[in-house]
C-alpha cells in the first residue's frame, strides 16, 4: 500500500493540531509550535500548511468562535481526520521501524 | 479599541482586497489576534513588522473562491426573480398613484418635447441633402472689399455671365445652372392670375435630383417654349397629371408694356419638390438669355439670379475659387474700369463658392431670389435648449421623487438584502423599474407627438409628417434618447437605494441621509430654469407688443395696398378719378413697386446711399407724414417732378446739412441730373422695425414707373370700398392680376416670426413650469407624509394651522428664492443678447424680473400649500394613533 507523504513541518503541524484537540486554529497552532519546539515560525507558513493539509484531506475545518479581539471574525478550527490519523500513524511506524533497525552501537552513539 | 494597538491600515486593507477569498475571514481574525499578542510580547514596532510581513506573504491576488464554483449565485435574470420584480414594480406604482402619474406624465412631456425638437432639427439639417450630386454642388457667391481692404458686403446673387464664363475657364466646373424667380401672368380662359414662374438652364434636372413623373429630364427644357409643371399645378389646372403636350399661356415678361401671352407646351411633370428643399418650383421654364445681354460686358455687374455649379469630385475648392477670380479680373477688366468711372465703384469684388447644403441655415448667405425657406439657426438652438430644459426637469423630478420615496422602500431593500439579494441585483431591479416607467412614458410621448404635430407644424412653419418619425436615424435617436433618459433618471436612485445598509433599515427607523443636498440643488436647478423661461417669455412678449404697437410715424389704418406693375401717369389719373367717384374713398396715391435704393452725390463729391421712393404730391398727406421743414411736392409746379426732391431727417443728419432746403443732390451717372431739396420729411418706419430708419429720398421723376397704389378709405366701409375698387380695377386693367392687402395687416404680418416664437416660448415656459410644479407637488406630498407624526404632535401641543403651513412650505420657498440667484444673471445675459437683434427695442426693466419672481414664488406656493394645508388640517388623532 502506498503511504501518504508527510513533510516534517506538516507532521509537526498535524501533531500540534491533534494536541490542541478542540482548540486548534491558526493562532493557537502557531503559538503552540513556538512554545513546544522553540523555533520561530511565521503565521503565514502555518496557515499555508494548514490549508495544504486540509486540501490533502488530513485535516477538516469548521468556522466558529468569533471574539471581539478578532474584530468579530470567526476562527477556523481544525481537527485531524481519519486519513490524517492514519498518515500520522504511518509516519510514526516508519520512523519506529527505522529506529529499530539501527545497529546497537550506532544507537548508543546517538542517544549517548 | 485604542488606536495604538491597531495594525497598519494599509496592510489590513491589502489583506481585505487580495487575500484568498475562501479563508479571508479567519486569516483576518487570526492575524488581528496574533497582532495583539505580539504587541504584548515583543512591542508595537515589531508587531507591526510581523503583521505586515505575514500579510504580504498571504496575499493571493489571483485566487478565486472555490466555493463559488461549487455553489454558483442564482442567475441574475432568473424568470422567478423577474416575475417578482414586475409584481413589486406594478404594486408600488399602483400603490402610489400620484407619484407614478407625476413621473410618467412629466417624463412623457419631456420626451415628447425632445422628440419634436429632434424632428425639427433633423428637418433643418436635412435641407437640400437629397440631391445625388451633393456635396459637389456649390452656389457662386461674392463679397466686396473697400479700398482699405475691409469686407463691406457679401452677396448671394450673380448674373448671366458668371456661370458660363467660369465654366469655360475652369475645367473642374462640370456644369452650371442659373435659376431665378419671376412673377408672370398666366391666362386660363379669361382669367388672369399672377404666378411665380421659375426659370433655369435646361440641365437643371441633371445637376439636381428632381424626379420627373413624366417627360424626359434630358430634353424637357431644351426648347424655349417648353415648360415643366409640378403635379400640383397639373392637377389644379387640368385635373390630371397626364398633361404632356398640353398648353399653358404665360406672358413673356412683366417688364415690357407690349408683352403678349404666348403658348408654352408642357414637356414634363415633376413630383412635388420635397419639403426640405430650398428650390421649390411649380412652373419651370427655360432661362432665355438674350444675345445682346451676353455681348455687353457690363453685365458682369448685373446681379439678379442664383448660379449653381457642379464641381468635379476631386476638385480643390480653394484652387477653383482662385481660378474663378483670375478669370473675372481678366475678362471683366473693361467693365470694372467702366464701373469705376461711371459709378465711382472703387470696391474690389471677389467670388466664392458656397456648398449648396450650407444655404438653408446660413444667416449671411441665405437662400433668396427664388430660393425659399431661409432659416435662422438660432431658432434651432432655442428650441433645442427648451426641449433639453424640459427633459432635464422631468428627469430631475424622476430622480427626486424616486429617492425621496425610497424611504418607504428601505424595508423592502433591507429584506431583499437579508435574504441574499446582492447589490447588483438591487441595482438591476431599480434600473429596471426606471426603464419600465420610462417605457410607459415613451409610449405616451409618441402618442403625444402624434397629437400635437399639426399644431407644432403651424407654429414652427413646417410640414413635418408622421412618416418622418419612422426614419432609421430618427428611430435610433429615439431609442438612444429612451436609453439615456432611463439611465439618467434611474441611475442615481438605483445606486443610492442599493447601498442602504440592511441592519439600519430593519433595526431602527431609517433616516434619509442628512440634509439631502442633491434633492435641494435639483429643485433649485428646476426653478432656475423655470424662472429663466418666464423672464424670456415676458421679454419676448413685451418686445412683440412694442414692435406691433410702436408708432410707425405714419398712419397705416384704412389703407388698401394694391399691386399694379407699370402704372403710368395717365392710368393713375384715370384710376384716381374713377375711384374718387365713390364717396367712401378718401384718397389715392401711387408709389414705386418693391424697394428701390440708389446712390447720389451730395456736398459736391460725397456719395450717399439712400432709399429711393417715387411718389406723388398726395403721398405724404395721405399717410399723415409731417413735413418738418420746407414744403411738400406740389401738383401745380411742373418743375417739382424734374428738379425737386424731398429727403427725410436721417438723410439730413447723414449729409450733415445745417440748412437742408436748397441743397443739391447730384445723380451724376444719369447725365448729371441735379435736384434741389425743397422739403424735409419727418422720419418714419418705412421698413420693418427690425431695420433702422435709413436715409430716404422722395422724387416724382416722370420716367420712374409706379408699381402700386394706396387707397385710403373711410373707416367701416371696407366691403363697399373693396367692391368698388375691384370693379374699377378690372374695368381699367382687364388683363392685369388683381390683389390687395390692408396695409396695417401686412405691417403686422412682418412680425409673424416674432409672434410664432412668442407662442413657442410661451408653450415652453408653461410646460417647464408645469413639470417643475408637479415635481414640487410630489416632493411636498412626500415630505408632508414623512412628517405626519411631527405635525400631529405639534397640533396637539397647540400649533395653529397657519404656522404649520408656513413650516411645511418655507423650506421649498427658500429653494425657489435661492434659484433666482442663478436664473436672473443668466436670463439678463440671454435677453440682452436677444434684444441686440432689434434696432428698436424695449429696455430691460427690473419689473420683468420682479414679475417673474413673484410668479415663480406664487406658483410654487400654490403647489406646495395645497399639500401643506391638507397636512396641517388633518386630525392629529389619526396620525398619532398608530405606530
Amino acid at each position: 500500500m502506498k503511504r501518504a507523504f508527510l513533510g516534517e513541518f506538516e507532521e509537526v503541524v498535524m501533531l500540534t493540531v491533534a494536541i490542541l484537540d478542540e482548540e486548534a486554529y491558526g493562532v493557537t497552532v502557531t503559538q503552540e509550535i513556538e512554545q513546544k519546539t522553540g523555533r520561530s515560525v511565521g503565521f503565514s507558513t502555518v496557515h499555508t500548511t494548514l490549508q495544504r493539509l486540509e486540501e490533502k484531506g488530513f485535516l477538516a475545518s469548521r468556522m466558529g468562535g468569533a471574539t471581539a479581539e478578532r474584530g468579530g471574525r470567526r476562527k477556523r478550527f481544525f481537527t485531524v481526520t481519519a486519513a490524517g490519523r492514519k498518515a500520522l500513524r504511518d509516519v510514526k511506524q516508519v520512523r519506529e521501524e527505522l529506529w529499530r533497525s539501527l545497529p546497537p552501537q550506532t544507537l548508543q552513539l546517538i542517544t549517548g | 479599541m485604542p488606536n495604538a494597538t491597531r495594525p497598519p491600515r494599509w496592510a489590513t486593507r491589502l489583506l481585505s482586497w487580495w487575500s484568498h477569498p475562501d479563508t479571508r475571514e479567519d486569516v483576518q481574525g487570526d492575524l488581528l489576534e496574533l497582532y495583539h499578542y505580539w504587541v504584548m510580547t515583543v512591542g508595537k514596532r515589531r508587531a507591526d513588522w510581523r503583521y505586515c510581513l505575514n500579510v504580504l506573504k498571504l496575499l493571493r491576488p489571483l485566487a478565486k473562491s472555490k466555493q463559488a464554483r461549487e455553489y454558483p449565485p442564482p442567475f441574475l435574470l432568473s424568470p422567478d426573480m423577474l416575475r417578482n420584480y414586475f409584481t413589486i414594480a406594478w404594486r408600488t406604482l399602483a400603490h402610489n398613484k400620484v407619484y407614478s402619474l407625476i413621473n410618467v406624465v412629466g417624463l412623457s412631456i419631456g420626451l415628447a418635447a425632445a422628440m419634436l425638437i429632434m424632428l425639427y432639427t433633423k428637418d433643418e439639417v436635412s435641407y437640400d441633402r437629397f440631391h445625388a450630386n451633393n456635396p459637389h454642388i456649390y452656389r457662386i457667391t461674392n463679397r466686396e472689399f473697400n479700398p482699405a481692404g475691409v469686407q463691406e458686403r457679401v452677396g448671394t446673387n450673380t448674373g448671366y455671365f458668371q456661370g458660363p464664363r467660369f465654366m469655360a475657364g475652369v475645367p473642374e466646373i462640370l456644369s452650371f445652372v442659373r435659376y431665378r424667380e419671376q412673377r408672370l401672368d398666366m391666362k386660363r380662359g379669361n382669367e388672369v392670375t399672377s404666378q411665380p414662374v421659375f426659370e433655369a438652364d435646361s440641365n437643371i434636372f441633371s445637376v439636381f435630383s428632381f424626379p420627373l413623373l413624366s417627360g424626359n429630364p434630358k430634353t424637357a427644357l431644351k426648347a424655349p417654349n417648353s415648360v415643366v409643371v409640378s403635379e400640383d399645378v397639373a392637377q389644379r389646372e387640368f385635373g390630371t397629371t397626364d398633361v404632356l403636350g398640353k398648353i399653358i399661356y404665360l406672358k413673356d415678361s412683366d417688364y415690357e408694356d407690349n408683352s403678349q401671352f404666348s403658348p408654352y407646351i408642357i414637356t414634363g411633370v415633376s413630383a412635388k419638390c420635397p419639403q426640405n428643399s430650398s428650390i421649390k418650383f411649380d412652373i419651370l421654364k427655360q432661362l432665355i438669355v438674350p444675345q445682346e445681354a451676353m455681348a455687353d460686358n457690363n453685365n458682369w455687374f448685373n446681379f439678379f439670379l442664383n448660379t449653381f455649379v457642379l464641381l468635379n469630385p476631386n476638385a480643390n475648392l480653394g484652387k477653383v475659387e482662385k481660378q474663378m477670380n483670375r478669370i473675372y479680373v481678366a475678362d471683366a477688366r473693361d467693365a470694372i474700369k467702366t464701373m469705376a468711372q461711371q459709378f465711382g465703384m472703387k470696391n474690389r469684388m471677389e467670388y466664392m463658392l458656397q456648398p449648396f447644403t450650407d444655404m438653408h441655415l446660413n444667416k449671411d448667405l441665405p437662400p433668396d431670389n427664388g430660393l425659399v425657406d431661409r432659416s435662422n439657426p438660432m431658432y434651432s438652438y432655442i428650441l433645442t435648449g427648451i426641449a433639453l430644459f424640459i427633459l432635464i426637469i422631468a428627469c430631475i423630478n424622476f430622480v427626486n421623487l424616486t429617492v425621496a420615496r425610497s424611504l418607504k422602500r428601505a424595508k423592502e431593500i433591507g429584506i431583499r438584502k437579508v435574504v441574499g439579494g446582492g447589490r447588483s441585483q438591487l441595482t438591476f431591479q431599480f434600473l429596471g423599474e426606471s426603464f419600465l416607467l420610462c417605457f410607459a412614458a415613451f409610449v405616451f410621448a409618441v402618442l403625444l407627438v402624434l397629437l400635437v404635430l399639426p399644431t407644432f407644424n403651424q407654429l414652427a412653419n413646417k410640414a413635418l409628417a408622421l412618416s418622418y418619425l419612422f426614419d432609421v436615424k430618427l428611430v435610433a435617436g429615439y431609442i438612444g434618447l429612451f436609453l439615456a433618459t432611463g439611465l439618467l433618471a434611474g441611475f442615481y436612485p438605483a445606486l443610492v437605494l442599493s447601498s442602504y445598509d440592511p441592519v439600519q433599515t430593519l433595526y431602527s427607523r431609517f433616516k434619509l441621509s442628512g440634509r439631502n443636498y442633491l434633492q435641494k440643488s435639483l429643485v433649485v436647478l428646476q426653478f432656475a430654469i423655470a424662472s429663466f423661461l418666464i423672464i424670456g417669455t415676458l421679454t419676448i412678449y413685451s418686445q412683440f407688443e412694442y414692435l406691433t404697437n410702436k408708432d410707425l410715424g405714419y398712419d397705416d389704418r384704412h389703407v388698401i395696398d394694391v399691386e399694379k406693375s407699370r402704372l403710368n401717369r395717365n392710368e393713375l389719373k384715370l384710376l384716381r378719378d374713377e375711384l374718387l367717384k365713390n364717396p367712401n374713398i378718401v384718397g389715392v396715391t401711387p408709389k414705386n413697386g418693391g424697394r428701390w435704393g440708389t446712390i447720389a452725390k451730395i456736398n459736391g463729391e460725397t456719395q450717399q446711399n439712400f432709399a429711393y421712393e417715387t411718389i406723388d404730391p398726395n403721398f405724404l398727406p395721405l399717410f399723415k407724414i409731417p413735413i418738418v421743414q420746407g414744403r411738400n411736392f406740389s401738383a401745380d409746379l411742373r418743375t417739382d417732378s424734374t428738379q425737386a426732391v424731398l429727403v427725410n431727417e436721417t438723410f439730413v443728419k447723414k449729409a450733415g446739412w445745417k440748412n437742408p432746403i436748397g441743397q443739391v443732390v447730384d445723380f451724376w451717372y444719369n447725365e448729371n441730373e441735379k435736384y434741389r431739396v425743397v422739403g424735409v420729411v419727418k422720419d418714419h418706419h418705412y421698413a420693418s422695425l427690425s431695420e433702422e430708419i435709413g436715409p430716404q429720398l422722395f422724387t416724382m421723376k416722370p420716367t420712374n414707373p409706379y408699381g402700386k397704389f394706396f387707397v385710403k378709405i373711410k373707416p367701416g366701409t371696407e366691403t363697399a370700398s373693396l367692391r368698388h375698387l375691384e370693379k374699377t380695377f378690372k374695368r381699367l386693367f382687364p388683363i392685369m392680376p388683381y390683389s390687395y392687402t390692408f396695409l396695417d395687416e401686412s405691417n403686422r404680418s412682418k412680425y409673424e416670426a416674432e409672434a410664432k416664437w412668442k407662442q413657442i416660448m410661451l408653450f415652453g415656459a408653461i410646460l417647464t413650469i408645469f413639470i417643475s410644479c408637479i415635481g414640487l407637488f410630489g416632493l411636498a406630498t412626500l415630505s408632508a407624509e414623512r412628517r405626519t407624526k411631527e405635525i400631529g404632535i405639534r397640533k396637539v401641543l397647540g400649533a395653529s394651522v397657519s404656522s404649520l403651513v408656513q413650516l411645511l412650505s418655507s423650506d421649498f420657498l427658500k429653494l425657489v428664492g435661492f434659484s433666482f440667484v442663478f436664473a436672473f444673471p443668466a436670463a439678463w445675459y440671454a435677453i440682452d443678447a436677444w434684444l441686440q437683434n432689434y434696432p428698436y427695442r424695449i429696455d430691460i426693466s427690473a419689473w420683468t424680473f420682479v414679475v417673474a419672481a413673484v410668479m415663480a414664488i406664487a406658483i410654487a406656493l400654490l403647489t406646495v400649500s395645497f399639500q401643506s394645508i391638507r397636512a396641517a388640517l388633518s386630525n392629529p388623532i389619526k396620525s398619532l394613533r398608530t405606530e
